[in-house]
């Protein structure tokens, strides 16, 4: 095989779900009417952004060799930590700052603050009682949504402040706030985990993370903080989704984590560790958003789309190790 | 012997009730070439761990220029200027050649305050380390995976050579290279003693301990059997001490 056919082939390979995107979009595009439409793609955009954002967390942690299963909880505990506080019907206290829009920031921070404190109790535990990520987060994703049934006695807060609200409302090239949110998300993301020492050191430690803390990387402080990053992410995802659905219910968000799990797999993220993009994660979100309008459009039941979720998931794993049998004949 | 650069007093390690080692004492001079010598299992690799950082001595102490010196993580080694290259190969295959060279000192610039990794002076580097080595391989942006044992090995000895510091720890660094790289590699491990850097190269080839050691450490059953200059014993002598035959040859200690 010459270089260039290989170069070719592993171009193709590293860019597979991007080449799957596209090839669904136009395959809907030519036998869903009406799918062909500039408004039905600004509602794939805009239907991915909360499970854009809570994806970027778990690759992170995925791409460093562990697992967050708590992500869902956490978006949850986020929006209803904003929901309470700043709505006003229901259970929400409605809490007024002035001037208005200091009510922004303060949801905001308060969101990613919850959400960084459950990383930081998730990688304390990975990092110093050694104990198995997926345990410790599957731990967590059961306690953080108790917590959530807990302080909302479950029941739900209505009518979020409108200077909040703003962000699902208003609109910039055709597409809510929320959306550039969840796309600026990716780009900042992807950009720490390509350019900067950091994203490299995350890579490593997924790859081999014996090397690492041999060559003098600080592993543990490195798996704390990307712990801390997934936590925050999806608190950021709770605000988004405390916006998008106006308030909180106790059973917020519930099926995320999967569909998160699905887009991070179908992206091209290895669940052992050390391989996966984010670009290809928002290519994975984008598809399995595209794949839910395209059974909307189509009037399907909705309970079709778990199991065309399951099923692409199951293809997503079956596809990777088949892109590994490749890339072994290409070596 | 020059000034010591590393001190080893009675160092002991025990897994629980094993005792790894029972009290190591030798040194190492600047500059100076030590071959660690020892049947499977003798505790070379434990030393070497516990000098590097990667495990903490049961007893003991180390002084390293004249200072005592106990490395709790291979982060407070490396800054005391110790490099090793491990047995098992100690390198990223998800990642590229470049990445594995400069792991955990990647050269970078600041972007708007942000530390952004800078690749084209990092190729560089690579690329002049491996040319001036001998090293031929490929494409420096390919990862790791791809790489024969020889090159990945290359890429680690390299590594040390250019990144120098003022101790080298060589656990087997030669287990997977030919005739002509080990060549090279004994070498490249001269030269770097030439620059003042005291090496210690562990190694069950006899003949590469006499091209290259001056001195000669034998480690049996976790106590030293014998530390002797080069030029003062035999193989046979040697291979004696390592399987505790006689001590015949074996010059004083220290």
């Amino acid at each position: 095989m010459n270089p260039r056919t290989r170069h070719a082939l592993e171009f193709v390979l590293d860019n597979l779900v991007w080449f799957m995107l596209v090839f669904v979009l136009v395959i809907f595009s030519i036998f869903i009417p009406n799918y062909f439409q500039l408004g039905i793609f600004a509602n794939i955009i805009e239907a991915s952004s909360v499970l854009g954002v809570m994806s970027i967390g778990l690759a992170l942690v995925i791409i460093t060799g562990h697992m967050d299963l708590s992500v869902e909880s956490v978006a949850a505990l986020g929006a209803m930590a904003v929901g309470i506080l700043f709505c006003s019907a229901g259970i929400g206290l409605g809490v007024q700052l002035h001037p208005e829009w200091l009510m922004v920031p303060v949801s905001l921070l308060l969101a990613v603050v919850v959400g960084g404190i459950i990383g930081v109790i998730n990688g304390y535990l990975v990092v110093k009682v050694k104990m198995s990520a997926f345990i410790i987060t599957l731990a967590s994703y059961i306690w953080v949504r108790g917590l959530v049934l807990v302080i909302s006695g479950g029941r739900s807060a209505q009518d979020l402040a409108p200077a909040i609200r703003w962000f699902g409302i208003q609109r910039l090239f055709g597409l809510p706030l929320t959306a550039w949110i969840a796309i600026s998300c990716f780009v900042v993301f992807s950009l720490i985990m390509a350019k900067t020492p950091f994203g490299r050191h995350l890579i490593m430690i997924g790859g081999n993370e014996t090397a690492t803390f041999r060559a003098g990387i600080r592993v543990n402080r490195n798996l704390v903080i990307a712990f801390v990053l997934a936590g925050a992410i999806a608190g950021l995802a709770g605000w988004l989704l405390a916006i998008r659905t106006s308030g909180a219910t106790a059973n917020l968000g519930v099926g995320l984590l999967f569909n998160a799990f699905a887009a991070v797999v179908i992206g091209g993220v290895s669940l052992k560790g050390g391989v996966g993009t984010l670009p290809g994660v928002y290519a994975g979100v984008l598809l399995l958003s595209a794949i839910n309008t395209a059974i909307n459009l189509m009037g399907l039941p909705a309970n079709f789309t778990q199991v065309i979720h399951g099923l692409l998931v199951l293809a997503a794993v079956l596809l990777d190790a088949f892109k590994q049998t490749i890339r072994q004949r290409l070596a | 012997m020059s000034e010591p650069l590393l001190v080893l007093d009675n160092v002991t390690k025990n897994y629980g009730a094993i005792e790894a080692l029972k009290g190591i004492s030798f040194s190492i001079g600047k500059g100076e070439v030590v071959a660690l010598l020892g049947d499977n299992g003798a505790g070379k690799s434990t030393l070497v761990k516990i000098i590097a950082g990667g495990l903490e001595p049961t007893s003991g102490r180390m002084l390293f220029e004249g200072k005592e010196f106990l490395a709790k993580s291979p982060a407070e080694a490396k800054a005391a200027g110790i490099e090793t290259v491990y047995q098992d190969l100690s390198l990223c295959t998800n990642v590229d050649v470049v990445a594995n060279f400069f792991m955990g000192r990647e050269i970078t610039r600041k972007f708007l305050g942000v530390p952004v990794l800078d690749e084209p002076a990092m190729e560089d580097v690579v690329k002049k380390a491996l040319a001036s080595a001998g090293t031929r391989i490929p494409s420096l942006r390919t990862n790791v995976e791809h790489l024969s044992g020889g090159q990945r090995q290359a890429i680690e000895l390299n590594r040390f050579v250019h990144f120098g510091g003022k101790l080298v720890l060589l656990d087997e660094p030669f287990a997977a290279l030919g005739v002509e790289q080990t060549r090279r590699g004994l070498d490249m491990i001269r030269q770097v003693a030439s620059q003042g850097i005291g090496v210690v190269i562990i190694t069950h080839i006899m003949q590469q301990a006499f091209q290259v050691a001056d001195r000669i450490v034998v480690i049996r059953q976790g106590v030293v059997a014998g530390d002797v200059a080069r030029n003062k014993t035999s193989p046979d002598a040697v291979i004696s001490m390592i399987t505790g035959e006689t001590l015949a040859g074996a010059g004083p200690a220290g």
